[in-house]
């Protein structure tokens, strides 16, 4: 399948940044069918598009704003996760950089279907570009009277605001965030069933929607074109429907993001992005850091779909889709992925905190040419530890990367431990690794 | 008036009262906390805005006469601000750094497209290592994890720009053009964040239109 251009169909198109280019393209039409609509009716749409979260765990965007108490006792907030962190995913500063009213509309949709009254974009720190251009959208949505007291006169009143982070991973983990807006640590709070679901108790313990920026973005168009259109794009997977947009990056002649059909193969993204750079395919990442890595053979028969990718082997997770060519070494790779979890585990529970600085800690040992036959036996039982022990999702994240390449890629480990150096060598893997650099002796 | 000591307040659990701190934000800072403070239904929630705002008003860094005074204007004890500014990794706490702080992503994309030998130029070239600040007090390099950019790896971020992807030459271009840039990049990073939470009409308020 090519392309199926939806959120980025203008993403190119510099006058869509502001609301007279945005409205002239049919922007905010779905906003203004949802005002028409009854609250629950808005709801239903969205059930029959069978959008899923876009944000990592593919969660049902319906049940979450079903869940928002529907006779008003408390005020009900509206939380925008954009906080992007995942490594190789970059499809959320893209949308709030060049499609910025797409994510308020759909944000405002949510806010009319819930009762809400305020809205949030948690942005992450370092994107400053994205900040700027959601404020000024946000601010002319206030003029057009889309945002503020008594929208469209149907005497709603909705305030939204812009809120950086300050750097942190972990912040990203949806009860991390509201610890972090509230002006905290940034780490997770105890979840369902120790706890009430976000849904009743969230931000300030009222009732709170938290979604991803391209789940919210996708809300206009199903309002506009009806939940039922939505659901054809994917209809030939398990239970994905609509687009998900990969951002593909590592040895590509083409990197950037891509927006495609459920049930599009991970081979036609490779495609789209211009096909292999340096040398064949060894090993794709398809949903950022955090899901298993698949080889070459594994690749090539995945479909794309949340349950088809599983199958594969994998996960959809963010869409951030790292390709690696032949030269990539896979235990130096990894050893960068457990250093990446072992600085932003936030410390709070001892199975992550200490296990990640241990998988990153063999892995180092590993990769400089110190591994012992041991080491592999040991990461497998950190990994299994880790999984499922950890108070939050990035234990969990921290350890599937490892534990997936051991079983896809367990020569490669085998071979640098028994050898003390890689059985790659080349520009490629002269350029990935830190000093002191350990390549094949030939 | 009296100079604090800040160790006195480490330990308590009450706010600092006004007698205890000197006050150095601007004018135009407090009427930006006031607008701020609008948008949330508590104070504690503008601590990460405000410390944004202190960040900019102590030139760059949080030593801790700036946690103090964030911990008087939002009503919290010294040790919590502390506390919160210490597990963000942009928030400099207790130390500045230099002018102009690079921040070179090695995360997963950009350590495959060569991040770390990047990093070798850069280090080599301005004689410091990783966290390190030249002598001149120009330039500070740190290590940062994925900037979300991966499209343009390698990349790296000087206060709010990023840059990608860049070589040894194109990086020996820009810290060339940092030499002549006059105001610290930490600063105007701080001011970007503070100014982007602020809508038209709280700016309109802040500068008395
Ligand atoms: C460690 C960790 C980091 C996460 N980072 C992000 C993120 O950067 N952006 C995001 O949208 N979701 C992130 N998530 C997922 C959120 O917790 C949550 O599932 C998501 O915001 C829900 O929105 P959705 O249903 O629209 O996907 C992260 C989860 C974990 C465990
Ligand atoms: S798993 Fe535990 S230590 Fe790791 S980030 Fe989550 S709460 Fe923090
Ligand atoms: S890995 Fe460097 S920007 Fe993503």
């Amino acid at each position: 399948m090519p392309e199926t251009r939806l959120l980025l169909k203008h993403s190119g198109d510099a006058a869509y940044r502001s609301i007279q280019g945005y409205m002239d393209k049919g922007g905010y039409a779905g906003l203004k069918k949802a005002l028409s609509m009854d609250r629950q009716a808005v709801i239903d749409e969205i059930k029959a598009s069978g959008l899923r979260g876009r944000g990592g765990a593919g969660f049902p965007t319906w049940i979450k704003w079903n869940g928002i108490e529907k006779e008003k006792t408390k005020p009900h907030y509206i939380l925008c996760n954009a906080d992007e962190g995942e490594p190789g995913t970059f499809k959320d500063k893209e949308l709030m950089e060049n499609t910025p009213h797409l994510m308020i509309e759909g944000m405002i949709i949510a806010g009319w279907a819930t009762q809400g009254d305020v809205g949030y974009v948690y942005i992450r720190g370092e994107f400053v570009d994205c900040a700027r251009a959601v404020k000024k959208a946000i601010d002319e949505a206030y003029e057009a009277g889309f945002l503020g007291k008594n929208i469209q006169g149907t005497g709603w009143n909705f305030d939204m605001y812009v809120h950086l982070g300050a750097g942190s991973y972990e912040c990203g983990e949806e009860s991390a965030l509201m610890s972090s807006l509230m002006g905290e640590r940034g780490m997770p709070r105890l979840k369902f069933p120790h706890a009430p679901l976000p849904t009743v108790a969230g931000l300030w313990d009222c009732p709170t929607v938290i979604n991803n920026v391209e789940t919210y973005a996708c809300a206009p168009y199903i309002l506009v074109n009806g939940g039922e259109w939505y659901a054809t794009l994917g209809a030939s997977t398990k239970n994905s429907r609509g687009t998900k947009i990969f951002s593909v990056s590592g040895h590509v002649n083409r990197p950037g993001n891509y927006e495609i059909e459920f049930g599009t193969t991970l081979a036609e993204l490779l495609e789209m992005a211009g096909g292999m750079k340096g040398g064949t395919l060894k090993a794709c990442v398809p949903g950022g850091s955090s899901v298993p890595i698949l080889n070459a053979e594994q690749t090539m028969n995945a479909v794309i779909g949340y349950e088809e990718m599983v199958d594969a082997g994998s996960m959809v997770g963010s869409g951030g889709c790292m390709f690696l060519n032949e030269h990539t070494c896979i235990v130096t790779f990894i050893w960068r992925t457990a250093l990446f979890y072992a600085r932003e585990s936030c410390g709070k529970c001892t199975p992550c905190r200490e296990g990640t600085a241990w998988m990153e800690q063999i892995l180092d040992r590993i990769r400089k040419g110190g591994g012992r036959m041991e080491d592999i036996e040991l990461l497998k039982e950190i990994c299994s530890q880790i999984d499922g022990r950890s108070f939050c999702g990035l234990g969990d994240a921290a350890a599937w990367p490892v534990a997936g390449a051991l079983k896809v890629f367990p020569e490669e480990f085998e071979y640098f431990i028994r050898h003390g150096h890689s059985i790659v060598d080349g520009p490629e893997y002269r350029r990935m690794a830190p000093e002191p650099l350990t390549p094949a002796k030939v | 008036m009296d100079v604090i000591q800040i160790s006195d307040l480490r330990g308590r659990p009450r706010a600092p009262r006004p007698e205890e701190v000197n006050l150095n934000f601007s004018e135009k800072a407090v009427r930006e906390l006031e607008q701020l403070l609008n948008h949330y239904p508590d104070k504690k929630s503008a601590i990460l805005p405000c410390l944004w705002i202190a960040q900019r008003e102590y030139g760059g860094y949080l030593p801790s006469e700036a946690i103090a005074e964030v911990a008087l204007r939002l009503d919290r004890s010294y040790a919590e601000i502390e506390g919160v500014a210490t597990f963000y990794t942009m928030y400099h706490v207790g130390h500045p750094t230099g002018k102009h702080l690079i921040e070179v992503c090695t995360c997963l994309s950009c350590h495959l497209c060569g991040a770390y030998r990047l990093a070798d130029h850069i280090k080599s070239k301005l004689g410091i290592d990783w966290g390190e600040t030249t002598p001149d007090g120009m330039f500070t390099i740190e290590e940062v994890e994925c900037l979300d950019a991966c499209d343009r790896a390698p990349v790296l971020q000087i206060s709010d720009q990023y840059y990608g992807p860049v070589d040894d030459k194109t990086v020996d271009a820009i810290l060339e053009k940092l030499k002549s840039e006059t105001s610290p990049s930490t600063v105007r990073l701080a001011d970007e964040i503070v100014q982007a939470q602020l809508h038209k009409r709280d700016q309109e308020k802040v500068s008395g239109n």
